[in-house]
């Protein structure tokens, strides 16, 4: 809460993932392409194989345009982003870090350097001595990942460096090796899709038959190790975390599993391609492109959103609220710590304490999950947000400030009843308010499933039990619904009581 | 809760901030290369002043410029968010999309140097208009950044405009903080444009002319941009007269004019190292008018300091093995055999 915020109508979650998607996907794909290139090049040298060498020199100005100008500046994007998104984080991964970052700057000069040597050498550099510099390059790209590795790991498992702030715990948390390995992996799997894509280019014949199964041979191999790495990686997560995802962790889990779809695709696709070498069309190579994308889209997401409700596990929530201030907030509140203050107490609160993960109407809105409802169970919610499905970060400041986000979100939603608003009646308006009053915790068949409880009662019963709802559990809101609503909310109960009877 | 603190700074302020101008320098030297060089190659394409294959020659390197630029760019970034991270990130975040928008400008311009260098290959003619649109953005990201890192010099503006508007579309509106400056640095840009053009084209009367006339006006018209600033400095001017780094300025004034004086008479090596401790000792002065700016709202030295000397060492090793590398493929390419490979 020392920074501004900055308040766009683009979700952050979507900032972020546009450049940094892009940037791992290029990035991993300039390590994994510089060993491919160099490993075939001393092949083709060492078997006078003139093609492929004219291979490679355009394998290599196109792996000079995508690494050096997008891989390297999406790279220097992230670095921007997360400084205007999430900029507490962002600090407290420099001071703690910025060795770590400065020794793979020392890499990353070696790294484009040599690209753009070996590049250049293509026709002039002796034939040892242009190799010598493509190992220089893969080497240093490669170390630049084993740096960066440690500190993307920590964001989700910073581990012993919670209790001693040492670099080196910090930096070999419990994922860095199963991440780094399967990140070598993926940079394999990548070299092979790039590769394939450049060779699906060339004519029909034994050159293109011959490039295509090497190229789809390293893709495979890359997507083995990965695979494999994977699930090391997943076990190496803490049960705290895992657990949770599970349970109630709808995004991380279809991210996770769409991982494993689009590795089985590749796979098959990868063998495919050695099927169909001869004539390997250019939509196939694009296709496994694209999935190579969305495999790595679907894995960061993934990562990304399995640390929540951090941004630094149990370190820094990811709305920048400072887990070591507990007490303070508890004691003083927010706006006494938010540093730049706009003029509206509301919209300020509002933004330090949800708006990262959520806007009104676009990117996780919430102005439909609120549309009917009224301040008080607003106000109830973000007091209990901790102990909603979704895993989000606590609210720590008083009950006071929490009334004003509520009122804040409450001035912009529609204040109609949820019957005139959503034009339902009986147990379909009953479902409607259930859905928005009960669902963000209790989910029919589903996490924290209370049907059960349910069966036998009378309209009556479940009546007081709304009356008394506050006290049916931790972090229950009062049912403050209008008697339309409420008269339909007790239908749709009965309706679920009476589906456990059956 | 019992976690650690992050306010720190992992080295002694001394050493964070010689990195910091040291590697501000290195990357001034790349920029300016490239920046001050494409102005002066359009310049030259322009008017037909030189024979297309100089023009081309030049423009082959700029791709390798502008990675250089990139690259030295990463490091003096860094270390300026480790010591000021309030007062840049809040600026930033206050400028936001125009911030953002930096990498795109950045990302454009690479390509258009790129598109450049190779259409010049294959057509044997300089692309004028990629040319310009690489000098467009490359302009568009040195305003910004003047912008921005002169907004966070001032932290009660930011609190007025973010209370005014929080979508990250504000630009600073004190012009009169930054203009001059942005002025002092583009044409810096020209004067070592034009000594590298000068230093390249020596065996070439048309190109060295040229530079050599880049390199005498434009260093006249940064150092009047530079005094114009300095005036403009009204507040903390007196203060500044008093500090070192009136002397680091001085000395610098004169060793850009011993630059002068040495690239007459052909003598490269010295009239460039001048120029790098002239411009060494800029960055310096800036430093100093950055801290008086900030003064009594925050100092560095306030920061506490609790070093980690084992990731240090290792950069250190690193730093000297990457320059060693660096130079050892440099040679491998320049010693190279002509003969195809």
């Amino acid at each position: 809460m020392n920074y501004p915020f900055w308040d766009v109508p683009v979700g952050y979650g979507i900032l972020m993932a546009a450049i940094a998607i892009v940037h791992v996907f290029i990035s991993h794909f300039a390590i994994g392409g510089g060993l491919y290139l160099v490993v075939t090049e001393q092949w083709a040298r060492k078997h006078h194989d003139q093609p492929t060498l004219e291979f490679l020199e355009k394998l290599g100005r196109f792996f000079v345009l995508v690494s050096l100008v997008a891989g390297a500046l999406t790279g220097v994007g992230i670095w921007f982003i997360i400084g205007l998104l999430n900029p507490s984080a962002t600090e407290a991964l420099i001071h703690n870090f910025v060795w770590g970052w400065a020794i793979e700057w020392t890499f990353f000069v070696v790294e484009v350097s040599a690209a753009l040597i070996y590049y250049c050498g293509w026709k002039t550099m002796t034939a040892a001595a242009h190799l010598t510099v493509g190992w220089i390059y893969f080497i240093a790209a490669w170390l630049s990942l084993v740096v960066i590795n440690g500190i993307i790991t920590f964001m989700l498992t910073p581990g012993q460096w919670l209790a001693t702030g040492d670099f080196w715990d910090g930096f070999f948390n419990p994922t860095y090796w199963p991440s780094l390995v399967m990140r070598t992996g993926v940079c394999l799997m990548l070299a092979g899709l790039y590769a394939l894509l450049v060779a699906s280019r060339y004519e029909a014949g034994d050159f293109k038959a011959r490039t295509v199964r090497d190229t789809a041979t390293w893709g495979i191999l890359g997507l083995v190790v990965t695979a494999v790495s994977q699930y090391w990686y997943w076990k190496t997560i803490p049960a705290a975390i895992t657990t949770r995802a599970v349970q109630i962790m709808p995004t991380p889990m279809h991210a996770l599993r769409y991982t494993v779809w689009l590795a089985v695709a590749i796979g098959a696709l990868l063998g495919l391609c050695r099927l169909l070498a001869r004539r390997l069309p250019v939509a196939l190579a694009v296709v496994l492109m694209a999935l190579g994308l969305a495999w790595f889209g679907s894995f960061e997401s993934f990562r990304e959103s399995v640390r929540k409700p951090y941004v630094i596990t149990g370190y820094i929530y990811g709305n920048g609220v400072e887990v070591a201030l507990t007490d303070r907030y508890a004691k003083e509140g927010y706006l006494k710590q938010i540093a730049y203050r706009s003029g509206d107490e509301g919209a300020d609160l509002f933004r330090h304490s949800c708006r990262s993960c959520h806007t009104l109407d676009g990117y996780k809105p919430l102005r439909p999950a609120f549309d009917g409802t009224d301040k008080a169970f607003i106000a109830a919610i973000i007091r209990s947000a901790h102990l909603l499905r979704g895993n989000m970060p606590p609210f720590l400041g008083t009950g006071a400030e929490a009334d004003k986000i509520a009122d804040y979100l409450y001035q912009r939603i529609d204040r109609r009843p949820l019957d005139e608003l959503c034009k339902l009646q009986g147990v379909d308006l009953g479902q409607r308010a259930y859905d928005l009053r009960c669902g963000k915790c209790h989910i029919v068949g589903g996490y924290g499933d209370k049907s059960k409880s349910f069966a036998g009662l009378s309209a009556d019963d479940l009546g007081g039990m709304l009356d008394l709802a506050a006290n049916l559990g931790k972090g229950m809101p009062d049912y403050t619904g209008g008697t339309t609503e409420r008269a339909a909310l007790i239908a749709y109960l009965r309706t679920l009581g009476k589906q456990v009877k059956k | 809760m019992n976690l650690p603190n992050y306010e720190f700074l992992s080295a002694p302020l001394w050493l964070v901030t010689t990195l910091h101008l040291l590697t501000l320098t290195l990357h001034f030297v790349a920029m300016n290369f490239m920046l001050g060089g494409v102005i002066i190659v359009l310049h030259a394409a322009i008017l037909k002043r030189w024979g297309e294959p100089a023009l081309l020659s030049f423009v082959r390197m700029f791709p390798g410029a502008m990675a250089a630029t990139v690259t030295l760019g990463v490091a003096p970034l860094l270390f300026l968010q480790l010591v000021y991270p309030r007062q840049v990130y809040s600026a930033a975040i206050v400028s936001g999309w125009f911030w953002l928008i930096v990498i795109a400008a950045v990302i454009v311009a690479y390509y258009a140097l790129y598109r450049a260098s190779w259409k010049g290959e294959k057509t044997g003619k300089a692309s004028k208009p990629a040319l310009v649109l690489a000098l467009a953005g490359v302009a568009y990201v040195s305003i910004v950044y003047s912008s921005v890192f002169s907004m966070s010099e001032r932290p009660n503006l930011i609190h007025d405009l973010y209370a005014r508007d929080q979508s990250g579309l504000v630009w600073n509106p004190a012009v009169g903080d930054y203009l001059l400056r942005w002025l002092h640095m583009i044409l810096g840009a020209v004067t070592v444009g034009g000594f590298f053009v000068g230093m390249l084209g020596r065996n070439e009367p048309a190109t060295y002319q040229t530079g050599k006339q880049f390199f005498v006006v434009g260093m006249v018209l940064a150092s009047l941009a530079g005094m114009a600033y300095l005036l403009s400095l009204q507040p903390i001017l007196a203060v500044f007269m008093q500090t070192p780094a009136i002397w680091a300025l001085t000395v610098a004034v004169l060793l850009s004019l011993g630059s002068l004086h040495f690239f007459f008479k052909k003598n490269f090596c010295v009239s460039g190292t001048m120029l790098f401790v002239s411009m060494l000792g800029m960055v310096y002065a800036r430093h100093t008018v950055r801290l008086l700016k900030l003064a009594g709202q925050f100092d560095p030295a306030s920061w506490r300091v609790a070093p980690q000397w084992s990731p240090f060492l290792i950069f250190l090793i690193c730093f000297v093995i990457a320059l060693a590398v660096v130079a050892y493929m440099l040679r491998l390419y320049f010693s190279a055999n002509k003969s195809p490979a």
